[in-house]
């Protein structure tokens, strides 16, 4: 039975204060025995007061008969009222005011009212109450089918474990033998083809060349084949052209960009916040980008997997190859990408939601697994518990938002030597006196912080803003009418990020603590938008209305004050203190403390010592301020990126039916049992525990990861996964097609070594990949789902594809690599809140897709055509609908038309070919073969009935058939 | 129930028209791999299954006889005060400028002020005699056509939140919108125009185009936003100069087309995307005739305030939504009017705020809900009127008030719904529901019910789970159903 706090303190009170017959009755009569010394006057009040009222008001959702029960908690016996719910028990007969059934119906707690459809009548809650005086009196009889809990359907992990397919290790099987010896050319063939043998089924024929190599272009690259590549194929006879092309395209830049794009759905990557005001996300294009460099970098699959759980935690994180900065921490930008609420009324919710988002997309985005489906009940279908859920939950609590610096520290860590000399010898110049630091009067604050413990001993520190400690005093010398003015701001132990130049930038942030007093003070100096915030519950977008208290941007360096947050409102929430100089500002602080009151109650002390100097040119005070400020000039402003930092390790707790208001019991961090066991060991150390978290995803005996990402490999290149459901290999989702071949293909995975491009070279390389799209009469009857894959299925492109085909066949593709996303293009149709105030151009710049910004209340209405995923949740699979949209925007949308004339001109500028040679390069051009006589017949007699109408125009009638061709299903089909 | 057990897929459009001899051409349009196509409950078990559709947005038969084949929904994004429109309050006059004698909840602007009485009067009217401020002295005529529910709570503080939640019965962005669910369920009797259409008058709720979205579910039940004009929506216009241009370019797309599903064995996929052009052309002609109002009379105008400025935009957004309701279209928000000042959201300047949103839509809603009558067209036509929550009884500051998603006031007209009902209540503050709580859920559950279908049954499999406008919850509010 599981009791929430308070209940267990109300019990705890009532036994101290010696209710002895409340006591007995609570733990020992049971309900019938009691019934017999029941006065009849007392039975008469229930039978016709409390029963009816319990009948009419309660039972519908609270009774033996209700399954299931509501909050676990029946009302139909006197012994399951004593026993309770979810939230402990109902009742202390005797005692309605410590009874939480009278709670519940007085509508004293908001978190709990009942019955919630409507407050009882006074008169009724009196009824209830005069019962519990009463000793709560339920006479025998008419007994209830059954007492006490109703029999909940149990949850046996390990059963389910072991009847799923999914949780069961990956094995390896030999190749199967088929007839056709002559067809397969690698594994997978012999696994297909030993399917359709089975069913009778030949496989189909061969594609012709022209239509593999666009199918694999776009594949691999998402771009058409170019004339002159596709000349190049055609020419190339010998036996290993097509893995020559192959292995072209898989080293191409553009296959990054292809592959990166799947990998953004499934971390429903977009650029803003959403939610009303649409606010930036910081410098979330370098997550795209680097989702880009490691599929073309080949980073191993398991490696990739750590960065992004982890990153930033990793002993040896991978470096830039050539710039070195720090790859691993981009990773963990992944935990960040989803949906941000401005100002939220109720912040844990605020916390719990984003929680929850983030479990949802990592569960199914590496694990293919709905472990969202337990955050309120046991996993309905899948051997995944609350506790599983909550024990994962537990490493988010204890990690922060943090904008990493990802700069090799190589330029910057030398000046910084210097200047700390510099520095050094600055403060021996002037070692006079130090000012004071405040001494609060004991009782009037508790000090929470006084940063007398060397090297920051209990903070997290990112960044070189406030150095490897608290800081001998920082000196601040300004020039003022000839004289040097040296400043003194704090004693020797102080937090400050001007210690050595107000240019560098960083954090502090102080271990999570739960407020209990109504202010928080802070005794400090600064400028420049250095500032601290008080972060609660993870809360980060810290702004008005509701917010702005919580943050503190000193505006005076010049003078140690003290500054006050109110935080009243928030007693009982956990926080952290975080100091953040992410400019050119400085801020110092000495002190923190919390208080009942806004002023502490100090000792006089100095606040700050000013000492000047004359200022000589030739000083020695002259020569090193000049070194100092040639020093500093050097310095190189940090690269920032979105992602996760260790903050205070803590566990969560069970919510029950998933809600903040009702929590269960701890859980401690871990894996899914399911996974990992049921032994893992407890995280060690002071921090979250998310690299070993990492280390058990990624261990050798898991039997999902490396299933998941095959499955997903293989629906991109065939259509469908082997698993359809590609992000849910649970008991919901679908089993595998072809389960040994899924096996096989995860083992050679981790044989490879987690390189994907290994993985698509084998599948690209089958004979079944090179089988042409169309269908075999027998075969398309026997399997017209085609799951045995008898032939290719015909795609229609994506979104995005299609965007970057028409850039590419106009010519007007630039393709530049990386860096801020161009502004999306906006109509007048996109309207709302936090719509950008200029937009993009019409064409993005000629930037592939990927480039364009994903703005959350503000995507792309062409892309939003063709099922361009809402950026909300993991999405493995887009759906691929048919609507009017689309054929009106290739229609009449005027990006299509402006590209088409683009393309006009193009071909129009080459004025040494005739006119069926012209057709000849756009057909190859557009569609990647060349046209057959009677197109080439139809195009021309086209021109030449366009150019009719537009009174010989030359390039319009160009354009027109350009057009044309983009509108033509094979322009956004692959065969 | 949700999360029910996997079942087999049902027959694919490839099998079917197999199956069924049938070709190019009987095909409107089709959802192609759609992830019901494969995770839905075989057809034999649900008939009906709007996933097995060939088209869409074909018609289905709903769950049981329907009360209403339409729905108007009246968005009134930004919150309206109940206690000034249709929920009186004496206790607010009586203790106007003094601290409020009930628990305080937090706001989203955190500055409580006092009590403070509403700016209007309210007048009983019709037979059943139900009070109306003086904000709606025009949709209080109708007032015994409207049920109106006192007693409704949101479980959000934020509009973004909140419009999310009314919308998709869910706070976060992404999940289907209930007029995506509807015209899933139900299809449309439209063919020529979508089956949702979302009426853009100036103003967008916070959470933008997402309010709308079809979700997980197909890109068929999109919402689609129209604003004002001829061209109502992007790309609508031809390109092309002349209209013999255009043919031109069409009959050579259109031959080059059939040669391309020559070349793909007449692959369905293909064949749906040419017919889906088909369906564009047609929404070409079809969308400006429905904006041209030169076929109604100047009555018909005057009743929906289009001769007069203040009451022009949401009068004509009004009249197309009953030219939307006679074609048959499924669901129609409408969005509020941009009329100089912000959308019903005073957390200051109340009265003129207030007055300045009622004005624009006042007239305008009654002149729907009487053309719809008259045209005997109001017994099929489900009209909601709603924010996604209510305002405090005390102020904001002095003069205005903030969010209140613990009671507030909406109400129904038409298909099936019980007119001149007032169901549920507020405490004497108009502050938090106490009688017959109203939620989302049970909003949502009453509309699917009074359009035949069972909220408990309109499912879609996405990522494991039969997921569903309503949830786990939702029940159907009995009591204002006729």
């Amino acid at each position: 039975m599981r009791k929430s706090r308070r209940q267990i303190r109300d019990i705890a009170i009532s036994s101290a204060t010696g209710i002895a017959a409340a006591i007995m009755s609570f733990a020992c009569l049971p309900a019938l025995a009691q019934s017999q010394a029941i006065p009849a006057q007392q039975i008469e009040f229930f039978e016709k007061k409390v029963r009816p009222l319990l009948n009419d008001n309660c039972f519908k959702c609270h009774s033996a008969a209700r399954k299931p029960v509501m909050g676990g908690l029946c009302l139909d016996t006197r012994a399951a009222l004593l026993k309770g719910g979810d939230r402990g028990p109902s009742l202390l007969p005797g005692h309605p005011e410590k009874s939480l059934l009278i709670t519940a119906i007085g509508y004293r707690d908001p978190k709990m009212q009942m019955p919630p459809r409507g407050r009882l009548k006074d008169d009724q809650i009196g009824v209830l109450t005069e019962w519990i005086r009463m000793g709560a009196p339920w006479p025998a009889g008419r007994p209830q089918a059954t007492a006490g809990q109703p029999a909940k359907a149990t949850f046996d992990l390990q059963a389910r474990r072991a009847a799923h397919w999914a949780w069961r290790p990956v094995r390896r099987s030999p190749v199967p033998s088929v007839k056709n010896r002559a067809w397969p050319h690698n594994a997978i063939d012999y696994f297909l083809l030993a399917k359709l043998e089975a069913d009778g089924l030949q496989p189909g024929q061969p594609a012709d060349k022209l239509t593999l190599l666009r199918r694999v272009n776009y594949d691999l690259i998402g771009l058409p084949p170019t004339p002159s590549e596709i000349d190049a194929f055609l020419k190339d006879g010998s036996p290993d052209a097509y893995r020559k092309v192959v292995d072209r395209l898989l080293a191409s830049p553009h296959y990054g960009e292809r592959w990166a794009r799947h990998w953004l759905d499934l971390v429903r990557y977009a650029e803003t916040d959403g939610h009303e005001f649409d606010f930036d996300k910081p410098g979330v294009f370098r997550y795209r980008d680097y989702v880009i460099r490691a599929f073309n970098d080949d980073v191993p699959y398991n490696q990739f997997v750590k960065e992004q759980v982890a990153g930033d935690l990793l002993p040896y994180p991978r470096l830039h190859p050539t710039e070195k900065f720090n790859e691993s921490v981009i990773g963990t930008g992944f935990w960040w990408l989803g949906e941000g609420k401005h100002s939220p009324v109720d912040i844990t919710q605020d916390q719990r939601d984003t929680i929850d988002n983030q479990m949802d997309v990592f569960g199914k985005a590496f694990l293919g697994l709905t472990i969202g489906c337990a955050k309120c009940h046991d996993h309905k279908f899948d051997a995944i518990s609350a506790k599983d859920y909550y024990a994962l939950t537990g490493y988010l609590k204890s990690s922060r938002y943090n904008l990493a610096n990802i700069d090799s520290p190589s330029h910057n860590r030398p000046i910084i030597t210097e200047l700390e000399k510099v520095g050094d010898q600055l403060a021996a110049m002037h070692s006079g006196p130090y000012p004071g630091k405040p001494r609060i009067i004991p009782g009037s604050a508790e000090v929470f912080e006084d940063f007398k413990k060397p090297g920051f001993e209990g903070w997290s520190v990112t960044g070189d803003a406030f150095g490897p400690g608290p800081r001998a005093t920082a000196i601040a010398v300004k020039e003022k009418d000839g004289k040097a003015v040296i400043q003194r701001l704090a004693t020797s132990d102080a937090a400050d990020s001007g210690w050595c130049s107000y240019n560098l930038q960083g954090s502090l942030r102080s271990r999570t603590f739960t407020i209990d007093k109504p202010y928080v003070l802070f005794h400090l100096a600064g400028s420049g938008g250095a500032k601290v915030n008080l972060i609660i519950d993870g809360f980060q977008r810290i702004r008005y209305p509701i917010y702005g208290g919580l943050e503190i941007a000193p505006k005076d360096d010049s003078q140690m004050k003290w500054q006050a947050m109110e935080v009243s409102k928030w007693i009982g929430h956990e926080a952290y203190v975080e100091f953040l100089d992410l400019g050119p500002g400085r801020i110092t602080c000495d002190l923190i403390a919390f208080s009942s009151s806004k002023e502490p109650h100090t000792e006089p002390f100095i606040g700050c010592v000013v000492l000047t100097s004359r200022f000589d040119g030739t000083s020695a005070l002259a020569s090193l301020l000049q070194k100092s400020n040639e020093l500093k000039a050097k310095l190189v402003e940090p690269t920032r990126v979105l992602g996760l930092a260790d903050g205070t390790g803590e566990n969560d707790r069970v919510h029950l039916r998933g809600s903040h208001n009702t929590l269960g019991d701890e859980v401690p961090r871990r894996f899914l049992e399911a996974c990992a066991g049921t032994n893992q060991p407890l995280v060690s150390g002071a921090g979250s525990g998310r690299l070993e978290l990492a280390e058990r995803m990624t261990s050798p005996s898991d039997t999902l990861l490396g299933r998941v990402l095959v499955n997903r490999l293989w629906q991109h290149h065939f259509g469908e996964g082997i698993v359809r459901s590609v992000d849910d290999f649970g008991v919901m989702g679908q089993p595998p097609t072809h389960p040994e071949l899924l096996d096989w293909l995860a083992s050679e995975f981790v044989r490879q070594g987690g390189s994907i491009k290994q993985m698509h070279r084998l599948m690209v390389m089958s004979s079944a990949y090179q089988m042409s799209s169309r269908a075999n009469s027998v075969a398309d009857r026997a399997d017209p789902a085609n799951k045995l894959l008898h032939r290719m299925p015909v795609r229609r492109l994506e979104a995005e594809a299609i965007r970057d085909a028409i850039l590419a066949v106009s010519g007007r593709l630039d393709r530049t690599l990386f860096g801020p996303s161009v502004m999306p293009y906006l109509t007048q149709f996109m309207e709302g809140r936090g719509k950008p105030e200029t937009s993009g151009p019409l064409d993005g710049a000629g930037r592939r897709s990927i480039y364009v910004g994903v703005r959350r209340n503000f995507l792309v209405p062409m892309f939003l055509a063709f099922d361009y995923p809402v950026p909300a949740t993991c999405m493995g699979r887009r759906s691929v609908s048919n609507v009017p949209a689309q054929a009106l925007t290739l229609m009449n949308n005027p990006f299509v038309i402006q590209q088409a004339e683009v393309w006009a001109k193009r071909i129009n500028a080459d004025k040494s070919r005739t006119a069926v040679q012209q057709i000849e390069d756009v057909y190859l051009t557009a569609f990647g073969r060349p046209p057959a006589p009677k197109e080439t017949a139809a195009a021309l007699r086209f021109l030449e009935s366009q150019r009719k109408q537009y009174a010989g125009d030359e390039l319009k009638p160009w354009a027109d058939l350009s057009h044309v061709l983009f509108n033509v299903k094979e322009f956004i089909f692959v065969n | 129930m949700h999360c029910n057990r996997f079942l087999p897929r049902p027959m694919s459009r490839r099998e079917m028209l197999a199956k069924c001899a049938n070709g190019f051409g009987a095909v409107a349009l089709a959802s192609l791999v759609g992830e019901a196509a494969y995770g839905a409950v075989p057809a034999t078990q649900r008939p009906n299954d709007p996933t097995t559709r060939l088209n869409p947005l074909a018609p289905s038969t709903p769950h049981f006889k329907p009360r209403a084949k339409s729905v108007i929904f009246l968005f009134m994004d930004g919150g309206p005060s109940q206690v000034d429109t249709f929920d009186p309050k004496p206790r607010l006059a009586a203790e106007n400028g003094q601290p409020i004698k009930a628990k305080v909840q937090p706001t989203q602007f955190d500055n409580i002020g006092n009590v403070l009485k509403s700016p209007w009067e309210f007048r009983q009217y019709g037979q059943s005699g139900i009070p109306v401020s003086d904000l709606f002295p025009n949709v209080a005529q109708c007032v015994d056509d409207l049920a109106i529910i006192r007693s409704m709570v949101a479980e959000h503080s934020e509009h973004t939140n909140a419009n999310y939640f009314i919308h998709s019965g869910h706070g976060m962005q992404g999940k289907p919108s209930m007029g995506a669910w509807a015209t899933y369920g139900l299809g449309s009797e439209c063919q020529d125009l979508p089956g949702f259409v979302v009426l853009n008058s100036g103003l967008i709720p916070p959470g933008g185009q997402d309010c709308f979205t079809n979700g997980f579910l197909p890109a068929s039940y999109q919402g689609s936003m129209f604003r004002n004009g001829e061209y109502p929506i992007a790309d609508l216009k031809r390109s092309e100069a002349t209209p013999e241009v255009q043919q031109a370019k069409l009959d050579l797309m259109r031959r080059l087309d059939r040669d391309t599903l020559a070349r793909t064995a007449g692959d369905d996929k293909v064949e749906s995307a040419i017919a889906n052009y088909e369906l564009a052309f047609r929404m070409q002609a079809a969308v400006p005739d429905l904006m041209d109002m030169r076929g109604e009379s100047e009555a018909t105008k005057k009743l929906y305030g289009l001769d007069q400025k203040q009451t022009e935009i949401f009068g004509n957004q009004c009249l197309v939504a009953r030219k939307l309701v006679e074609r048959g279209v499924r669901f129609i928000e409408l969005l509020c009017p941009k009329v100089g000042g912000d959308r019903w959201d005073q957390h200051g300047d109340l009265k003129s705020g207030h007055e300045n949103n009622a004005v624009a839509v006042d007239k305008p809603i009654a002149g729907l809900l009487k053309d719809l009558k008259s045209r005997g067209l109001l017994d099929s036509t489900l009209v909601i009127w709603a924010g996604e929550f209510g305002r405090t009884p005390m102020a904001q500051g002095t003069n205005g008030r903030d969010h209140n998603p613990y009671g507030f006031t909406i109400w129904m007209a038409g298909g099936g719904v019980k007119g001149g009902t007032i169901y549920g209540a507020t405490d004497d503050y108009g502050y938090y529901a106490v009688e017959n709580k109203v939620n989302i859920h049970d909003l949502h559950a009453t509309m699917l019910h009074l359009l035949g279908m069972d909220h408990k049954r309109l499912t879609y499999r996405f990522s494991g789970r039969d997921m569903r406008l309503t949830d786990v919850y939702g029940e159907i509010v009995t009591g204002i159903v006729a």
